[in-house]
């Protein structure tokens, strides 16, 4: 390790302080972030609030310790979630003291925000699309396993890649929770980003029987009525579209299923499995009585769950895998910056 | 309509009218039925052409029921290989006799077309008794049953716990009579990797003998392009490559459909063809409309075979109908999602076919 732990957090903390000058700016961003990403303009205004303005020492300390250590990391950004390549800039930034970054073709405008903001030599942006040509020791690549599995495929022999796939993130309602503000401390999770991300809750469990769990739905419908009304949903893709067709079909063959123009939220019965929503805001609620019920629909999830939000968080922990971030619901966006969001 | 087929009759009553009759069944009598009807502003009443009935996506497979019976009436269960997620979708019968008769009608006339009574079957796939849940597994038994020459399974199925038992094959394959026409049952995958076994080595059948393929490879082979595989096969059993019969078919489903090119001798390979009971209809896969003539749409497949679970069953497979049939052309690709947010594709992906 040639640079110190304190000149990592140094660096990183920069590119924290470029992240609020972007902040500062972001009305005018917002208008391109919202053709590139098909977010609505109040949709972008509300991912913003996802983006990191500020860490703790302790936080930063912790990203650093987990980022690795190489001379020169080479990140490749995803159409992810717009705020995602702040996380991803800083993990590399993190790893080491030369980073060139490539933004998503589709969605490229916070990325280059944020290099530009951060004005450092060290962090530059490329074009490069040819992974053999990368002259990187490390390669960060966000995307779908696919597209990981053909980085690690073209990457020079001895480069070492970090992947960081595609997940989801479920919902857990305990015995204890007050259904109305949990419903809307939910539908604000589900609402940012419009549900692409990986933070994103496609399921919520909930702790009761049937009748509880169709309470909660109907509750989270409203919820995201009303959520819809402040945050309109942006346009969806052909495939988004015909895939919520897909599923709320399912969903009336199998249980109950509440729609909206621009939302649905369906309850299955507690023996179905978890056909989870597709993005676009849309949600399954399943009801799951007792906390060994809510483990299994959690292990259920495997490797593809990346965070559980839940109205306890500390009631639930001992139930949630191990690689699974925690969260209080209406905060599942927002993890500390203490790493990259995914640590499975 | 399947026993009319048989005889070479005409069909004593129309497509639209017994479609109709079955959703209005399956409506009152599977719950989730009316439900989607309800949903669709449909009153089941009111239906009089096929095309108006709401078709079930096979995702309500994993579910929950979508059987028109009381659970402890059905008497056999097929069941998908399962999602990522571990889901499998379960198509349960009251009985297999429909599944039966439309799989051996059609069978019969697609692939053993010509073939003397009491073929030697042999099927590169595990036996029914093995894969009891299998619907694949049951129909290759059945035309194992009907067709075949009365071998004991040890003679019949040549998959046992996952392998392939390439010298009970090899035996089979040599003891064969030069004067009877065999019959070849198996999947692509498995094909797959009896070729790789094989290293080159042939296994020629008699004259006249055939061999079906079916299903895709996703994960469990090295993937091969169709027109590839069917010349490797062909050259190993030294038959000829229109005698390499592709089927098409689906858990959800109880009717089958085939490629022509034995009884059609301009039939190309990559086209199918439907029974006269059930008719693949390609739809956007946003309104569920039919879409043009010659344009790629998700499959609808209405299969009046299905008279106890859903008549009306939207795959996720792509199709396009051409002269004489449909072109199968496999999973919706879908556009690179915008998010870390997996997609519900990959969610739903099984490794391989029924």
């Amino acid at each position: 390790m040639t640079r110190s732990v304190a000149a990592r957090v140094a660096d990183v903390r920069r590119l924290v302080e470029a992240a609020a000058a972007v902040y500062a700016r972001r009305a005018r961003l917002a208008p391109r972030i919202a053709r590139a990403t098909g977010l609505t303009v109040e949709g972008v205004d509300l991912g913003f609030e996802s983006l990191e303005r500020e860490a703790s020492d302790a936080e930063l300390a912790a990203l650093v310790a987990g980022a690795g250590d190489a001379s020169h990391v080479h990140v490749i950004l995803s159409a992810n979630v717009f705020v995602a390549p702040l996380r991803a800039l800083a993990v590399a930034r993190g790893a080491a003291p030369r980073v060139t970054v490539r933004p998503s073709p589709r969605d490229p405008v916070l990325a280059t925000a944020i290099v530009e903001a951060a004005g450092e030599a060290a962090i530059r942006l490329v074009s490069q699309r040819d992974v053999a040509a990368i002259d990187a020791d490390v390669i960060h690549v966000y995307g779908r396993d696919e597209t990981i599995a053909s980085v690690r495929a073209r990457a020079r022999p001895g480069v070492v890649v970090r992947g960081h796939g595609a997940g989801l993130s479920a919902a857990v309602v305990t015995s204890g929770a007050e259904v109305e503000r949990t419903a809307d401390a939910l539908a604000g999770d589900v609402v940012a980003f419009d549900q692409r991300g990986c933070l994103s809750p496609r399921l919520a469990i909930v702790d009761g029987d049937g009748a509880r769990a169709e309470r909660f739905a109907e509750a989270l419908y409203e919820r995201l009525s009303a959520w819809g009304r402040r945050v309109p949903r942006g346009e969806l893709s052909v495939d988004e579209r015909s895939g919520a067709e897909r599923w709320c079909a399912a969903m009336w063959m199998a249980g109950r299923l509440w729609r909206g123009s621009a939302h649905a939220v369906a309850c299955a019965p507690a023996d179905a499995p978890s056909l989870v929503a597709p993005p676009g805001r849309h949600v399954l609620v399943v009801p799951a009585p007792g906390p060994d019920a809510v483990a299994a629909r959690l292990g259920a999830l495997g490797r593809f769950v990346v965070s559980v939000g839940s109205d306890d968080p500390g009631r639930i922990a001992r139930l949630v895998p191990g690689h699974a971030r925690l969260s209080a619901l209406g905060r599942m966006q927002r993890p500390p910056l203490d790493g990259p969001v995914d640590r499975r | 309509m399947v026993r009319a087929f048989e005889r070479g009759d005409p069909m004593p009553e129309t497509f639209d009218a017994l479609a109709a009759d079955l959703a209005r069944f399956q409506a009152a009598h599977v719950p989730g039925y009316g439900r989607l009807c309800a949903a669709s502003g449909l009153d089941p009443a009111s239906i009089e052409r096929a095309g108006q009935a709401p078709a079930v996506p096979t995702e309500a497979f994993k579910l929950g029921r979508v059987f028109a019976f009381d659970e402890q009436d059905a008497t056999a269960a097929f069941r998908t290989s399962g999602t990522a997620l571990g889901a499998r979708g379960t198509h349960w019968m009251r009985d297999v006799d429909s599944y039966d008769a439309a799989a051996l009608a059609f069978g019969r006339a697609m692939l053993a077309r010509g073939l003397p009574p009491a073929a030697p079957v042999l099927v590169v796939g595990p036996s029914a008794a093995e894969a009891p849940d299998s619907s694949l597994a049951h129909m290759c038994d059945l035309f194992a049953r009907a067709l075949g020459d009365g071998a004991e399974p040890g003679g019949t199925f040549f998959v046992r716990r996952g392998e392939i038992d390439l010298e009970s094959l090899r035996g089979r394959v040599a003891a064969l009579r030069g004067d009877r026409a065999a019959v070849v049952l198996a999947t692509s995958f498995a094909l797959v990797h009896l070729l790789d076994a094989l290293r080159g080595e042939r296994l020629p059948l008699p004259h006249g003998s055939r061999v079906m393929q079916t299903g895709g490879f996703k994960g469990r082979s090295r993937a091969v392009p169709a027109a590839e595989l069917r010349r490797a096969v062909a050259a190993a059993f030294a038959v000829d490559e229109r005698a390499v019969v592709g089927e098409y078919g689906m858990t959800e489903l109880s009717s089958q459909f085939w490629e022509a090119t034995l009884v059609d001798p301009r039939a190309p390979h990559g086209v199918y063809v439907e029974p006269p009971w059930a008719r693949v209809v390609p739809v956007d896969p946003e309104t569920l409309a039919p879409v043009p003539a010659g344009d790629t749409g998700v499959a609808r497949i209405e299969d009046l075979a299905n008279v106890d679970s859903a008549f009306a069953v939207l795959a996720l497979d792509r199709v396009r109908r051409t002269a004489g049939g449909f072109e199968l052309l496999g999973r919706q690709p879908g556009a690179p999602p915008r998010g870390c947010s997996i997609a519900i594709d990959e969610l739903l992906s099984e490794p391989g076919p029924r």
